[in-house]
């Protein structure tokens, strides 16, 4: 893109009676910063300020939209506003919490909890930098997912989908809690509409009905992106993206690399929500939770010789490591 | 003056929005409008913003700051809109002339006056009681009112369309306008306006109900949504609006007015000004639903952190 981003308000701003301290993200939609409120306690606030269609200069407030993309920057401002009302009903720890919502500049801000911690993400590639066998211990990822499935549910149950499931977007707390962050219900409505934001999907994450235009999302394309996660944490790396797997689906064999690591049950649930076909996914966050918190003795079943040699033919092939 | 507003609309199934509704105030006297723009004529959402924005103009030359004739403001002044979509028409040779119903209830020292013309409503409900509702000029309403008063009623042909109206602004005939008031408002009193999208698919019962019961904030876009549950996928527009007469000020909430802060001269208003804002098609966000839903996303904020344990 050519268009320079809009600038970010400079550190030091008050915006509803908030100081910025800095910006700490800028994404399609907007930009997160760092401030704090009147008693100095720490907030972070979203900004609407879709880059596409605002424009604002160094030092300036207000930003500037074009007569023509009004009715594009109304309707994403619409879905800001859908994302703030849904998390504004959720009040689950798994969940970002909302804490006010403003207008100022002419333009509208949402201030959120601000976490102290890591995204998931960052954890990922620290713990596969380690090169151990495993990356993440079984146990750990089995309460991860326990604690995300359940503000996820709560979600679900708001009638919202949060479409953009990925460690980048999974937080944890210095204090050990897992919290979702960026709610993509805007992001839906805007890839309808008009396809003026940059890819609404995170590749590796996305479900296959996220790529097609009249694929019918619901639970269990957030679903899909759970068992992404889940491989992620397992395997260190993101899965191949759907249009990929559609073509030549690797993920069992990259899968069983995984035997005698983890217990077959994990690798089974995995594969069960990345399952390519909606429908042979857990269709409902419950379904999977009953699954992942079943606690049956774990059975790790070591691949056979004729498999090691498959998957030693496949390394071969594609030239990856195993 | 006190009073706390709530109001919604909704698209519902259809491809826009005709219905407009709004209020303005002035330190003494407040006015509530809503008006629903009439489908198989054109441009019906032109016809009733077109109304308000007279109902308005006229409020805002008159009250100052109160209306020396409440109900002759209403009157003349639903009137004037009529007016203004024939010579809108005129001026741009339509073939047909733009045509909207219209409520509208002012609020004035202690008592409230209405007018309305076409189907769109006003109720009040005084201690859970519906205590009036507008009479729908309308060919079912008006058999209705005759029957009831032992008169004659004309027989139906059977291609007519009961539900036809037989009086609205922007019709080649005078419009009928019906106006009443005073009626002296009690603390507590609620008065709802509304649109036929919401009591062609809710039963009077259901809305005095949620009147009676429920908030103001809560009653109003609770009665949208069962509207637009009821009527399902074709569902017409829905409009409410509610007020709440000397709405308690310990339940203070974010949408009460207090019109005693406002200066002598000043006049605050919902209605947009200009036709030219309404004109963006695709914009259906205007400045009243952004400010409506920062407040409704704030108090669910709210309500969500008195939940936290």
């Amino acid at each position: 893109m050519s268009k320079p981003k809009p600038a970010p308000l400079p550190s030091g701003t008050v915006v509803g009676g908030y100081q910025i301290v800095k910006k700490l993200a800028a994404g399609g939609f907007g930009v997160v910063y760092l401030a704090e409120d009147s008693d100095r306690h720490s907030v972070a606030i979203k900004e609407y300020l879709p880059a596409s269609l605002a424009e604002r200069s160094p030092g300036e407030l207000t930003p500037r939209v074009k007569p023509e993309k009004q009715p594009l920057y109304r309707l994403g401002l619409k879905s800001f506003f859908e994302e703030g009302r849904s998390l504004a009903q959720i009040s689950h720890p798994s969940v970002v919490s909302v804490l006010n919502f403003f207008r100022e500049n002419e333009t509208v801000y949402m201030v959120m909890n601000y976490l102290q911690g890591d995204t998931l993400q960052d954890f990922i590639v620290t713990a596969r930098d380690l090169k151990r066998d495993k990356v993440f211990r079984e146990s750990t990822i089995r309460s991860l997912f326990d604690e995300i499935l359940r503000g996820l549910r709560i979600v679900h149950q708001y009638k919202m989908l949060h479409l953009d499931i990925k460690p980048a977007n999974v937080f944890i707390t210095n204090d050990n809690k897992a919290v979702m962050l960026d709610f993509g219900a805007a992001r839906e409505v805007l890839s309808k509409e008009g396809n003026f934001i940059r890819p609404m999907y995170t590749p590796g994450f996305a479900a296959p009905e996220m790529y097609r235009r009249d694929g019918t999302l619901g639970p269990w394309t957030d679903i899909y992106a759970i068992g992404a996660c889940i491989y992620a944490c397992m395997q260190g790396y993101p899965p191949n993206d759907a249009p990929q797997r559609l073509e030549k689906d690797r993920l069992a064999l990259s899968l069983s690399r995984l035997r005698n690591v983890y217990s077959d049950n994990l690798i089974e649930v995995t594969e069960w929500c990345m399952s390519l076909d909606p429908l042979s996914r857990p269709q409902s966050v419950f379904a999977l939770q009953k699954e992942l918190s079943r606690e049956t003795e774990r059975r790790y079943t070591k691949l056979s010789f004729s498999e090691r040699l498959k998957l030693q033919i496949e390394s071969l092939k594609t030239g990856a490591k195993t | 003056m006190r009073f706390a507003v709530y109001q919604v609309s909704r698209k519902g199934g259809r491809p826009k929005n005709e219905d407009r509704m709004g209020y303005c105030y002035t330190r003494s006297a407040g006015l509530f409008a809503l008006a629903d723009g009439m489908g198989g004529h054109p441009e019906g959402e032109v016809a009733a913003q077109m109304a308000l924005q007279t109902l308005a103009a006229t409020f805002q030359h008159e009250a100052k700051p109160t209306l020396a004739d409440p109900l002759r403001f209403l009157q003349d002044a639903v009137l004037a809109g009529h007016h203004q979509l024939l010579r809108y028409a005129t001026e741009r040779s339509l073939l047909d002339t733009p045509r909207t119903t219209v409520v509208a209830c002012v609020l004035q020292g202690q008592a409230a006056f209405w007018a309305h013309c076409g189907d769109s409503r006003l109720y009040l409900v005084r201690d859970g009681k519906l205590v009036v509702r507008t009479r729908d000029h309308s060919y079912t309403e008006l058999h209705g009112a005759l029957a009831q008063s032992g008169q004659p009623v004309p027989t139906d042909s059977p291609r007519f369309n009961r539900n036809v109206l037989f009086t609205c602004l922007g019709s080649p005939g005078k419009p009928v306008i019906d106006t009443a008031g005073p009626l002296l408002m009690m603390p507590g009193d609620r008065i709802l306006l509304c649109s036929d999208g919401l009591w062609g698919s809710v039963s009077d019962a259901a809305i005095t109900e949620a009147l009676a019961h429920r908030p103001i904030q809560d009653a109003v876009p609770e009665l949208a949504e069962q509207a637009l549950r009821n009527a399902g996928s074709r569902s017409d527009n829905v409009t409410v609006l509610a007020v709440e007469w000397e709405a308690d000020e310990a339940a203070e909430s974010t949408q009460a007015v207090s019109t005693r802060a406002l200066g002598e001269e000043v006049f605050a208003s919902t209605i947009q000004a200009s036709l030219a804002a309404g004109d963006v098609a695709a914009d259906e966000l205007d400045e009243a639903e952004i400010e409506r839903s920062i407040r409704e996303i704030n108090e669910a904020i709210k309500r969500s952190a008195q939940k936290k344990p």
